[in-house]
Parts: structure tokens; C-alpha cells; sequence
């Protein structure tokens, strides 16, 4: 038997799911090896990642560069912070020093949110605030041929369904006459429809979860029956 | 520290955020994004050694479960060592640690996840049986059901009626409900930091 890459993978990829499926008889030994060896493994190619497509590109090699050609004015400015930040988040190690790096995670959170805050607005916010609008668009309707009354049915089912959702993560209430704490009236039946629109959604995303799931199960068996077929020679 | 902190992030965060709102500050937003891409990267490799030393800290005491975490710590040494000597594009390294055990592993993980999630399912009627847990139940059943596809094609009405009307619809309705709120909140979180009001960096 000739041992190539292939087989090597294969037999890695058998070993591996084999271990992993044992935990539907329960946690054992195998199922551990397999995951701990997994985040090892996972952690260190991650490493190995970071290095060479940020770490060598982005701040080794232009140092590198800097240092050989001498052009110290522009490139180097724009290598020492990151150098500084480099250092301070080394010092996390001493408790003594440990303040420095807070500096690092400052810079990382003020970036960080306001790449967010972005984002969000023009990803998520504004989208789907123009979806649920442009969902009574009758213009769309004619040229889809689609009746009036079904695409405004449709509208208003969507839009009681974001309202009604909204509202049943709304927590402000206010301290009645009689000592309990109540939201408003009109919020409360609004919260009571949300929770049927929020189940229907989970409802379809845990569908689609499941579905993949097993999809992927189904797969895993059949490369378990492929690798035996491979190894006895059934073709 | 805490003053020079806070400044730092008031001061980078309002500078990228120029950067989407003028031109004239994009080359700023660009370089201190760029910064902002190395020191991820530099935090993660901390995140990750400081997993190590946890596990050869476990390794050294001779906990229980140690054994696994000296072979936590092999994987770890190796991967990385042979990924930092011939980089992660080989093809040896691609065949060994990613399609020989990274993806192998990460599928087998999703396929459990289909027991674990029908277990689930069935206890979340025993121990929570209201309003919002039924029509849950009940909707993944049916979109699930639905979904399957017979020898002449999709089933009558479930499949090509109510399925789509309930996914396509009443669902949307539901998910862009959870998508606005959760924007939102990530708004206000992002604001608050900009504000300084919130400080996850260590500040008060």
C-alpha cells in the first residue's frame, strides 16, 4: 500500500470524526482527545495565520524595509505605534506594568466602536428600516404582477410583526397606583403579539440550523462508508 | 491611566468616525485602522499564548483532564511551529491540520449538534411549556417538514403555500423586529464608548 498525502488525510479525517460521533454514547476519553487536540491544533494554525498575513506583512517586512533603505521620516512614524502597542500589550504580563496596555485596549475599543456604530447604521439599521418601508412599494408590485391587496396584506403583517417585536424587548414600565410595575397598556398587547412573531422567526432559523446539522451528519457517515470502501478496495 | 485611556479612545474612535463623513480624513481613519488590524492581531497571539500557559500550568499541578491539555499544548507547539516554518498555504499543512483535522473536527461538532438540538427542543416543552415556546416548536416542526422534498416535487399547500408565507412573512416580520432592536442597542453601546461613558478598556 502505497501511503500518500491522501490517505494520510483521510485516514486523520476518519480517526477524527469517529472520535468526535463517540460522544453520542456519552463523554469519553476519545471525544476529549479529539476536541482538546482540535483547539490546539486550531489555536496554533491560527498563530501561524496571524504572522504571516498581518504580523510579517504588515509590521515585519516594512520595518525591514525601512531599516534597509533608510527612508526613516514617513515609514518609521507610521511602524512606532504599533512597536509602542506591540510593547504595551507584552506588559499584561506584569501586574506592575499591566496599566500600560489598557492604553492598547483603549485604542482597540475607540476604533472598534466606531467602525461598529458604522456599521451598523448603514448595514443593519438603514436596510432594514427601507426593507420593511419599501415592502408596501406598489410599483414593485405592478412590475411583479402582483396584486395591490396581497402586497399591502403582506406590508402590514411585516410591519406589525417589527413593531410587535420591538416592543416585547421594550422593559420600561412605571409604578402603578397600587405598588406594581406595569408597562403601558398599548405596549403590553403589543409585547403579547410580538412574542408569536419571535417564535415564528426562531422557530425558522432553529429549522434551518437543524436541517443543516443533519445535512452534515448524513455527510460525516457517508466519508466514514467512502474511507472503509477506499481502504477494502470496493469501488 | 485611566483619564489618558479614556482620551485615547474618545480620541481614536471620533477620528475614525470622521473618516466615513469626510473625505479629508480618510488617510487618518486608514492609518489608524491599519494599527488597529496589527494590535488585534498582536492581542490574539497573547490570547492564545496565555491559553498555553493556562494548560501547562494544568500540565504542572498534575490536575485532572492534564494529560489532555499536555496534548492540547503538543498540537498547539506543532501547528504553529510548522506553520510558522512553511506557512499556513502549504500544501502539507493544508492537508494535515486543516482537512485532516480542523475540518473534520468542526463538522463532526455540527453533526452532534443534531442530536443536541432535537434533545433540546423536546425538553424546552417539559420544562417550558407557554405561549412562545409552542409556536416555536410548532413552526420548526412544520418549516422542517415542509421543507422536504417528495418524489413529484415540493409537498401541496405545506410546502408551496404555507411555508413560504410563514418564513416569508410572519418569520421576517420577526427577524428584521430582532435585527432593529439588536442595532440599536449596538448603537447605543458604541455611542456610550465614544461618549466615554461606558470604558471596557479598565476605565471607571
Amino acid at each position: 500500500m502505497v501511503f500518500s498525502l491522501d490517505l494520510i488525510t483521510g485516514l486523520l479525517s476518519f480517526l477524527f470524526t469517529l472520535m468526535v460521533l463517540s460522544y453520542l454514547i456519552g463523554d469519553n476519553p476519545l471525544f476529549k482527545i479529539a476536541v482538546y487536540l482540535f483547539v490546539g491544533v486550531s489555536s496554533g494554525y491560527a498563530i501561524a495565520i496571524i504572522f504571516w498575513q498581518v504580523l510579517f506583512a504588515k509590521l515585519l517586512l516594512p520595518t525591514i524595509t525601512v531599516l534597509q533603505t533608510g527612508a526613516y521620516d514617513v515609514g518609521m512614524i507610521r511602524l512606532v505605534v504599533p512597536w509602542l502597542g506591540l510593547f504595551f500589550i507584552l506588559m499584561k504580563a506584569s501586574p506592575r506594568f499591566a496599566g500600560a496596555s489598557r492604553m492598547v485596549m483603549a485604542f482597540l475599543v475607540g476604533a472598534g466602536a466606531a467602525v461598529t456604530l458604522v456599521g451598523t447604521l448603514t448595514g443593519t439599521l438603514l436596510p432594514q428600516i427601507a426593507a420593511t418601508i419599501n415592502a408596501f412599494d406598489l410599483d414593485v408590485a405592478q412590475a411583479r404582477n402582483i396584486k395591490v391587496s396581497e402586497v399591502l396584506g403582506s406590508g402590514a403583517v411585516i410591519l406589525i410583526g417589527v413593531v410587535t417585536s420591538l416592543a416585547y424587548f421594550h422593559f420600561g414600565a412605571r409604578r402603578q397606583q397600587d405598588g406594581t410595575i406595569h408597562r403601558l397598556g398599548f405596549i403590553e398587547v403589543a409585547a403579547w403579539v410580538g412574542q408569536f412573531f419571535i417564535g415564528i422567526a426562531l422557530g425558522v432559523i432553529f429549522s434551518g440550523v437543524f436541517a443543516s446539522a443533519l445535512t452534515t451528519l448524513l455527510e460525516r457517515a457517508f466519508s466514514i462508508v467512502q474511507f472503509i470502501n477506499t481502504l477494502i478496495g470496493v469501488p | 491611566m485611566r483619564v489618558v485611556s479614556a482620551v485615547i479612545a474618545i480620541a481614536v474612535g471620533l477620528l475614525v468616525l470622521l473618516g466615513y463623513f469626510l473625505p479629508v480624513a480618510v488617510p487618518v481613519q486608514t492609518i489608524l485602522l491599519e494599527w488597529a488590524v496589527i494590535l488585534v492581531a498582536v492581542a490574539a497571539v497573547v490570547g492564545v499564548i496565555n491559553l498555553a500557559t493556562v494548560h501547562a500550568d494544568k500540565v504542572r499541578r498534575r490536575a485532572k483532564d492534564g494529560i489532555y491539555s499536555a496534548m492540547l499544548i503538543m498540537g498547539m507547539i506543532v501547528a504553529a511551529g510548522l506553520g510558522l516554518a512553511f506557512k499556513p498555504q502549504n500544501s502539507f499543512m493544508q492537508a494535515i491540520f486543516l482537512n485532516g483535522i480542523i475540518i473534520p473536527v468542526e463538522a463532526s461538532l455540527l453533526a452532534l449538534l443534531t442530536v443536541t438540538l432535537l434533545y433540546t427542543a423536546i425538553r424546552l416543552l417539559r420544562r417550558r411549556a407557554d405561549a412562545m415556546s409552542i409556536t416555536f416548536i410548532v413552526t420548526a416542526s412544520l418549516i422542517f417538514f415542509a421543507s422536504a422534498t417528495l418524489p413529484f416535487g415540493d409537498m401541496p399547500i405545506l410546502g408551496t403555500l404555507i411555508r413560504p408565507w410563514v418564513s416569508q412573512i410572519l418569520a421576517l416580520g420577526g427577524v428584521r423586529g430582532i435585527l432593529i432592536g439588536v442595532s440599536l442597542g449596538t448603537l447605543l453601546t458604541g455611542l456610550r464608548v465614544l461618549f466615554g461613558i461606558d470604558r471596557p478598556y479598565g476605565g471607571k
